[in-house]
């Protein structure tokens, strides 16, 4: 075989490799884009030219389906996790990087060592216990349980960006006259940023995307977006047309976020230091 | 500004002991300089006057206040720290500023102030700058602003200097020791450089496993080490130390024979002597005779390492002198500039400066 053509195999190879990649990780975006927008009948054909339709967004946001109370059940649930979870999440990194705890790192090790838990056991004693406080199919519920795994996580991230802060930052502006809180707020949280924004992004993902717990610990009023999604299994069967409409206001931020701060959130994961 | 005391203070960490029974007073506007090898505590002792370090026992005032339970923030103590301590989100000005905007200076009166500090190291045209955009040296000046931006009662500098490159830390070292003369502010200083600890301080506390080994003027520890510790510490290069014997006037060790010693004291002695204080004689004056073993010019004069049996011996001679490796050369040590210590205890016994009389009563 001649060089050449052993360049042109290695180089289709690539192409098609490439292609796949891209087929299996767009292919379903373009599938849910397409169909959100299609007639009913049109759904199973896999035509790409079609008159595109708003029917199924109108249906969606209608009963029996509720998209509006159920995106501003998703978005309020998911803010309410972030803004809760932050604050804590950077006090215990903080605790958890400065301070020795009798018996070493079990703790901190301990936190992440909970998540080894499957969900699925972790539901049983959950939906027990918000029954008996009366939250069920509650909000609050909800972000409850999102903490839950979203705040160990999140310790993680950003205190590996506080133990890379060198303590004169701290010392020096004790010494300079601020108190612990003060220093820890004038100091290490901007100095921490970036692992507490990689943290933020993380919240969000997960929390958006949630499943298990809102389906488990929801019925009506509480339900999310995600869950929501359900609803259209009817007894007439699949409305795939209807569940592509609200896929697409589920993937709407995300895609939105990914544009912005996909450069920014691999940068966190990645480095973890701050210079 | 105030004097600050530390009285019976300890640290210990677990089973270590960092500092024992540490008892030292440092005079109102008084620069003193804590000088040993790593891990001797001298960080520890200046980390507790600091506040950023508890001490397992005794009391550290500062003026009249006793400050153990005091906080960093209210102890009224600025610090310079050897890797600045700056705040890199900051800008010069705003690290400058810091100390006095926590304080709640109103914004006014901070700018005159960070700028008159910033007059004072010279940092004027580069209060817009973030730390990461100056030099070393330039970083050190913010440091040094931020401590002199309020009138603290003590300064603290913990290595300040230790970052820098050679020509810097000459610069700076003078820097401080301006500073702190015009200021007039108390000053305990952290270094393991003899260099620096002579230069600037009024007295150096030479610290080691805990303990100070001696307190006193640079002259007094240059010229009175207390025990073969400070003696073998303080110098560049070292003292020469010999272990012999002492008895009746003459100290004895292999191919060392040095008569005419008022008699201080007599047994296992160790004999220091500084290069300085050793030159090379015609063989009719010379007190010892060996060979050469290397020859170093420093420029300003020549550093001979001569084989004494089996000690080596480090004598100074004149720019000019001329010696081959493996020559023989004879030695005089200057007489008035002996020193001697209990071989055993490491305690010195007597010596130069003390007219030769038993000086065991000065040691504790």
């Amino acid at each position: 075989m001649t060089e050449n053509s052993k360049r042109l195999i290695g180089r289709s190879a690539r192409g098609i490799a490439i292609a796949l990649v891209v087929v299996v990780f767009f292919g379903p975006i373009v599938w849910i884009l397409a169909t959100a927008f299609k007639e009913p009948r049109d759904v199973y054909a896999l035509k790409l030219f079609f008159t595109p339709t708003l029917e199924n967004i109108r249906a969606a946001f209608d009963t029996p389906y509720f998209v509006g109370e159920r995106t501003w059940n998703s978005i309020v649930v998911t803010m309410s996790t972030l803004l809760l979870s932050l604050p804590i999440a950077t006090a215990a990194a903080y605790a958890f990087s400065r301070f020795r705890f009798p018996g070493g790192n079990v703790w901190s090790v301990g936190v992440l060592a909970t998540q080894f838990i499957p969900p699925v056991i972790v539901v049983i004693p959950l939906f027990v216990a918000f029954r008996h406080a009366g939250l069920l199919d509650t909000r609050i519920a909800l972000v409850i349980a999102n903490m839950s795994f979203v705040v160990p996580y999140a310790i993680w991230m950003i205190k590996g960006f506080i133990d890379s802060i060198p303590l004169d930052m701290e010392e020096a502006a004790q010494i300079d006259g601020a108190s612990r809180l003060r220093a820890i707020w004038d100091v290490v949280v901007p100095m921490a940023l970036p692992g507490i924004a990689t943290a933020a992004i993380f919240c969000f993902v997960v929390s958006w995307n949630e499943f298990f717990y809102a389906l488990v610990l929801s019925r009506q009023d509480a339900t999310t977006l995600q869950v929501g999604l359900m609803s259209a299994r009817t007894e007439r069967g699949d409305a795939w047309e209807i569940m592509a409409a609200m896929g697409l206001i589920i993937i709407l931020p995300m895609l939105v976020l990914s544009r912005f701060v996909q450069q920014y959130f691999a940068k966190g994961l990645i480095s973890g230091s701050v210079r | 500004m105030a004097a600050v005391t530390l009285s019976g203070v300890e640290k210990h960490f677990g089973t270590f002991t960092a500092l024992q029974r540490l008892d030292l007073t440092i005079a109102d506007g008084e620069f003193l300089v804590l000088l040993g090898p790593s891990g001797c505590g001298k960080t520890t002792t200046m980390r507790i006057v600091a506040g950023l370090e508890d001490p397992s026992a005794g009391a550290i005032h500062i003026g009249e206040r006793m400050v153990n339970d005091v906080r960093p923030k209210d102890r009224d103590v600025a610090m310079v720290f050897q890797n600045y301590g700056l705040y890199p989100h900051m800008s010069v000005e705003d690290n400058i500023g810091y100390p006095l905007k926590v304080r709640g200076v109103p914004r006014g009166d901070r700018s005159a102030r960070i700028r008159h500090a910033a007059e004072k190291v010279e940092l004027g045209p580069l209060l817009d700058r973030k730390p990461r955009q100056l030099s070393g040296g330039q970083r050190q000046r913010v440091a040094l602003a931020r401590a002199i931006v309020r009138t603290p009662q003590v300064f603290l500098m913990d290595e300040p200097l230790s970052n820098l490159d050679a020509k810097l830390r000459v610069t700076m070292r003078a820097e401080i020791k301006h500073l702190q003369n015009e200021l007039g502010v108390t000053t305990i200083y952290v270094t393991h450089d003899q260099i620096e600890a002579m230069t600037l301080a009024d007295r150096v506390a030479v610290m080691s496993q805990g303990r100070i080994q001696q307190l006193g003027t640079p002259e007094e520890i240059y010229d009175r080490p207390a025990n073969l510790f400070v003696a073998g510490f303080i110098g560049s290069p070292p003292m020469n130390l010999i272990s012999g014997q002492l008895s009746a006037g003459t100290f004895t060790a292999p191919q060392i024979d040095l008569g005419g010693l008022s008699p201080a004291s007599s047994g296992s002695v160790v004999l220091g002597v500084r290069p300085e204080d050793i030159t090379v004689a015609d063989d009719a004056d010379a007190d010892f005779r060996g060979s050469v073993y290397a020859v170093e010019l420093t420029g300003e004069s020549n550093l001979v390492t001569v084989l004494l049996g089996r000690e080596r011996v480090i004598a100074r001679a004149s720019r000019a002198w001329r010696g081959r490796t493996g020559e023989t050369i004879g030695l005089r040590a200057d007489r008035s500039r002996l020193h001697f210590f209990d071989r055993e205890t490491g305690v010195r016994i007597g010596g130069a400066q003390e007219g030769n009389t038993s000086e065991r009563d000065l040691q504790q």
